[in-house]
């Protein structure tokens, strides 16, 4: 018997497991697919938008939560977790992946362009995106600030970054602190494999992680920046080798930035590749491309998952369970074609908001996407019906948590390590205090 | 003052319109089209992509089941690249009584239409999905066609014939000097100001706007009905051929495929408006029930877009049923001369896509006799520029046009294998095309992530080639994803949701571009129909 069957590798999964690993607890992780974490971009959002631009998250919390409470009868996974627990969650991921992974603040956000040219407010993000930060504290200055002039680079063999559209939109925005930033485009060519035209993010990364490659991109780039210009590329700038972009900047000579880019995300890759280096480092037991197909209990108690095993069913008994699968993104939920919502691993009753769940309009939030299982706040599920467990040892972190808009709100991956560390020290103490 | 002076105005830029200006043209008369909005952007473009074999019409109207066979051969010929030659199936579903199709054979043979009733193990081997249940079968020669294609194919005819083709042009008067049309008054929507065109006959081809513009000329009652139907997409081909319930026509009685979807249709409701048509969720319930009775697994399948269009159906209480001008079941010709004493206005609606190039023959006959012109039809004779060299087009002709350029050309849209250079030469021939004007005519944005990816790249190279400005781009991708969204809540479930939940994830999470510069949720800039203060929904395929 495992102390603890974590279901699920996203951020949320992997912190939970390492957590509950380097507290002693024997950790059996489980999941389909790799996680969440790659398809995402490398930052960690704690709370971008209330709707407004957010400054100080954690200050800003309790007003955010009252207008959520007003809005929706669905708590937040916030009002569970408690900034602490968001504080605590922040900074334990920051140390266990290093500052050569994330550098930030959870008290201030800071604003980061994104590849439209939007300024995307985040609280850490990947050291090589430092120099495109600008700043959301009157009395910190970031890195770009009123006129800085930024050239924007695209790379011709790659389709997702648009330099004329971002520098354009880029130099359209008021910022934070008033003025604006100058910015024009420019592009280079990188064929990630010889005479290919059409190549991914993440070959271009792989074949950066070669520094024998790096001199043709760095060629380029010196000849087209100009003295006193930063350089924005897309975030592609290397993949497995996490010195690939100080490199890169350094041979250069100029600051330089990377802007995230839709999936693959490869600052989301460096980032989970390292958590999952930093579990199987810990002796997690990894249980890859394993469904879980339900769970034996009794007694209102889980007792083993059912996983998808060659060959047949294993029945992996444990002690406690933390669901951490993720939400509609993932398949965790489901929406049928008669509209009606499920969780399809272990079949939980779930947090429906009232009235309809899909509205016809494109601007604005989509009641559904707030759907999904309730907690108290040790994160254990419960029945929103009677706010009862229903298994006094199952637990829940991340997305599959009810009542949060996180893509709006930007605060998922807040949410995803404030529930894990939530979830996994409440597992902690009542395994500590119980019969082991 | 007049801007352009021909013999001939179209008004109304669909299959019908297209098809009466290509063959006006092709009969040495010159001639403009002039459509509010894009070509086929309305009742053309909101139909399921079904090419009749007569199938449908053979027991309840087999003179309508001879013209459509007839055409089907022709439309195939003269338009290659808009016509698949799917073949079709009738099947008599678990959930249908066997008694309609005891007649199915004997009414194909009457309509002189090519039929086969076929084993269900035969029918079972063309279309594995087919409900195990199903009792009989028929296979005919249905094909599907995509309408902007053929729209489009008919429009390049008639300009190389020496058509004019004005766009985002919306008529708001007709000019008549006593009992005469004299010309047709437009507003140009995308470049602003009025154009006046000099003509000497108007055919109002305005569909369910018909009535409306009928009214511009002083002639009024013409009343249109729109009949409101929904379709869906379904991902992927669930079939390879049409499949038709053997049943008297009904809602949901047809599965087309039509390039990489295959789509459902449809209701049938009386509309108050055509500019504004819900996509009722009972009506999508029903869609799925039905579909299931085809289709096993139908539910469980993606659906992946939903629209809305309105057939026009002329209620005239001026004509009566004896009136010879009624040419045949779902085709009216109004004639204005008889009917409101005024020379050089006819009006046409309803009518099948399939018909169309007879319909346009059949009105420019009348009109012909009305200038006393003797000038004959050859629109059968000739294919659209776009199909001379071309044979019909299978749902792999884009992989196969990729394939020849691998290697040296970007992908944009993965779904549909759209190219940058596809991209690329249709906008620089088109500088003020819409991201939606484009998709009409290179399929982008409409597949399973509807625009979650090709979206954006799109609207970079809008910028790239300097067609557009940033801000401009972003309120084109901003758009782009309106309308691809307003199609997709009212059938979103199952695959889709966990689609949307990532393309949601891109859009706002990554690229945030709710925050981009510009208006978070734009109003429509060329706005079509009579304003509204009603909430109605918005439809836009």
């Amino acid at each position: 018997m495992r102390d603890v069957m974590v279901i699920g590798a996203g951020l949320s999964g992997l912190v939970a497991a390492i957590r509950l690993r380097q507290a002693g607890l024997s950790v059996a992780l489980v999941h389909k697919g790799r996680g969440g974490l790659q398809l995402g971009q490398g930052t960690v959002d704690v709370l971008g938008y209330r709707p407004q631009r957010v400054a100080r998250p954690l200050d800003e919390l309790d007003e955010f939560l009252a207008d959520q409470h007003r809005a929706s009868d669905i708590p937040h996974p916030y009002a569970h977790t408690g900034a602490d627990a968001i504080r605590e969650g922040v900074r334990y991921l920051a140390e266990l992946v290093g500052e050569d992974y994330l550098v930030g603040d959870a008290e201030v956000n800071v604003a980061l362009p994104t590849a439209v040219g939007a300024l995307r407010p985040t609280a850490y993000y990947p050291p090589s995106m430092a120099d495109g930060v600008i700043s959301l504290d009157p009395a910190k200055p970031g890195a770009l600030t009123a006129g800085s002039a930024v050239v924007v680079v695209g790379i011709r063999e790659f389709k997702d970054f648009t330099p004329e559209l971002i520098a354009g939109n880029l130099a359209l925005n008021d910022l934070p602190g008033g003025g604006r930033l100058e910015a024009r485009a420019d592009w280079v060519s990188f064929p990630a494999r010889d005479g290919e035209v059409d190549s991914t993010g993440l070959n271009i990364a792989r074949a950066l992680d070669d520094p024998a490659r790096r001199g043709a991109l760095v060629d380029q780039l010196k000849a087209l920046v100009r003295p006193g210009e930063t350089i924005a590329l897309p975030a592609v700038l290397g993949h497995e080798d996490p010195a690939a972009f100080a490199d890169l900047r350094a041979q250069v000579g100029s600051p330089m930035f990377e802007i995230p880019v839709p999936p693959p995300g490869v600052p989301g890759m460096r980032l989970n590749d390292r958590l999952t280096r930093i579990a199987k480092e810990a002796r997690v037991e990894v249980f890859l491309g394993s469904n879980v197909l339900g769970a034996d209990s009794a007694g209102g108690v889980l007792q083993a998952g059912v996983v998808g095993t060659t060959g047949h069913d294993t029945h992996l008994k444990a002690r406690a369970f933390l669901l951490a699968a993720g939400g509609f993104e993932s398949g965790t939920l489901e929406l049928d074609s008669y509209q009606k919502v499920s969780e399809t691993i272990l079949g939980l009753p779930l947090a429906i908001p009232a009235g309809e769940l899909i509205h016809d309009t494109w601007a604005g939030q989509q009641p559904l996407f707030s759907v999904g299982v309730a907690t108290n706040d040790d994160m254990v599920v419960v029945d929103p019906a009677t706010n009862k467990p229903v298994y006094s040892n199952l637990y829940a972190a991340g997305g599959v948590l009810a009542g949060a808009q996180r893509w709006d709100e930007k605060s998922g991956e807040g949410i995803a390590v404030a529930s894990a560390v939530r979830a996994a020290d409440a597992i902690i103490s009542n395994l500590a205090g119980g019969q082991r | 003052m007049t801007d352009l002076s021909v013999d001939v105005v179209v008004i109304g830029g669909g299959a019908t319109g297209a098809g009466v200006a290509r063959d006006v043209a092709m009969r040495g008369l010159s001639v403009v089209l002039v459509d509010r909005a894009d070509l086929g952007q309305g009742t053309t473009g909101r139909y399921h992509g079904l090419l009749h074999s007569g199938g449908r019409y053979v027991i309840s109207d087999p003179e309508s089941a001879r013209e459509c066979a007839e055409e089907n051969a022709i439309i195939t010929r003269i338009h290659t690249d808009a016509v698949e030659q799917t073949g079709g199936l009738f099947v008599v579903t678990p959930e249908d009584s066997e008694e309609y199709s005891e007649g199915f054979m004997a009414g194909a043979a009457k309509a002189h239409m090519p039929a086969e009733e076929i084993t269900i193990a035969q029918a079972l081997s063309r279309e594995p999905r087919l409900h195990k249940g199903t009792k009989r079968a028929f296979a005919v020669l249905d094909g599907t066609v995509d309408g902007w294609a053929m729209v489009w194919g008919a429009v390049e005819s008639a300009k190389e014939h020496g058509a004019t083709v004005l766009t985002y042009h919306e008529v708001d008067k007709i000019h008549r000097v006593g009992d005469r049309v004299t010309a047709v008054e437009c507003i140009d929507r995308k470049a602003g100001g009025r154009i006046t065109i000099d003509c000497r006959f108007v055919i109002n081809a305005g569909g369910p706007w018909a009535g409306r513009i009928a009214g511009f000329a002083g002639c009024h009652d013409v009343d249109v009905v729109p009949g409101r139907g929904i379709m869906i997409a379904m991902n992927h081909r669930l079939v390879n051929s049409v499949v038709n319930r053997c049943i008297y026509p009904a809602d949901g009685d047809i599965l087309v495929p039509v390039h990489t979807v295959s789509i459902i249709g449809t209701t049938d409701v009386k509309a108050d408006d055509p500019d504004n048509l819900p996509i009722p969720r009972n009506e999508v319930q029903q869609m799925l029930d039905s579909g299931a009775a085809m289709i096993d697994g139908f539910r469980e399948a993606r659906a992946v877009h939903a629209w809305s269009g309105a057939r026009p159906l002329v209620k005239d209480n001026r004509v009566k049923a004896t009136d010879t001008r009624h040419m045949s079941r779902g085709m009216s010709v109004l004639d204005h001369l008889e009917r409101d004493d005024l020379h050089g206005l006819l009006t046409i609606t309803g009518g099948k896509l399939t018909t169309y190039r007879l319909m346009a023959k059949r009105i420019v006959d009348i009109m012909c006799e009305q200038l006393g012109e003797d000038r004959p039809c050859t629109t059968d004779q000739e294919p659209v520029p776009t199909s001379r060299k071309t044979h019909n087009y299978k749902v792999t002709h884009r992989l196969e046009e990729r394939d020849h350029h691998f290697q040296e050309d970007q992908i944009i849209c993965e779904c549909e294998l759209m190219s940058k250079q596809m991209f690329t030469e249709l906008v620089e021939e088109n500088p003020d095309a819409t991201l939606d004007d484009l998709r009409r005519r290179l399929r982008l944005g409409m597949g399973p992530c509807q625009g979650g990816f090709c979206s954006t790249r799109a609207a970079g190279l809008l910028c790239t080639n300097g067609i557009q400005d940033s801000a401009g781009a972003t309120l084109e991708l901003r758009e782009f994803m309106k309308h691809r969204w307003m199609g997709l809540w009212p059938i979103l479930a199952g695959a889709q949701v966990r689609q949307t939940a990532l393309d949601e994830w891109i859009m706002r999470g990554t690229l945030d571009i709710d925050h981009a510069p510009g208006d978070e949720n734009p109003p429509e800039r060329y706005p079509v129909g009579v304003p509204t203060d009603s909430e109605a929904v918005e439809v836009a395929r």
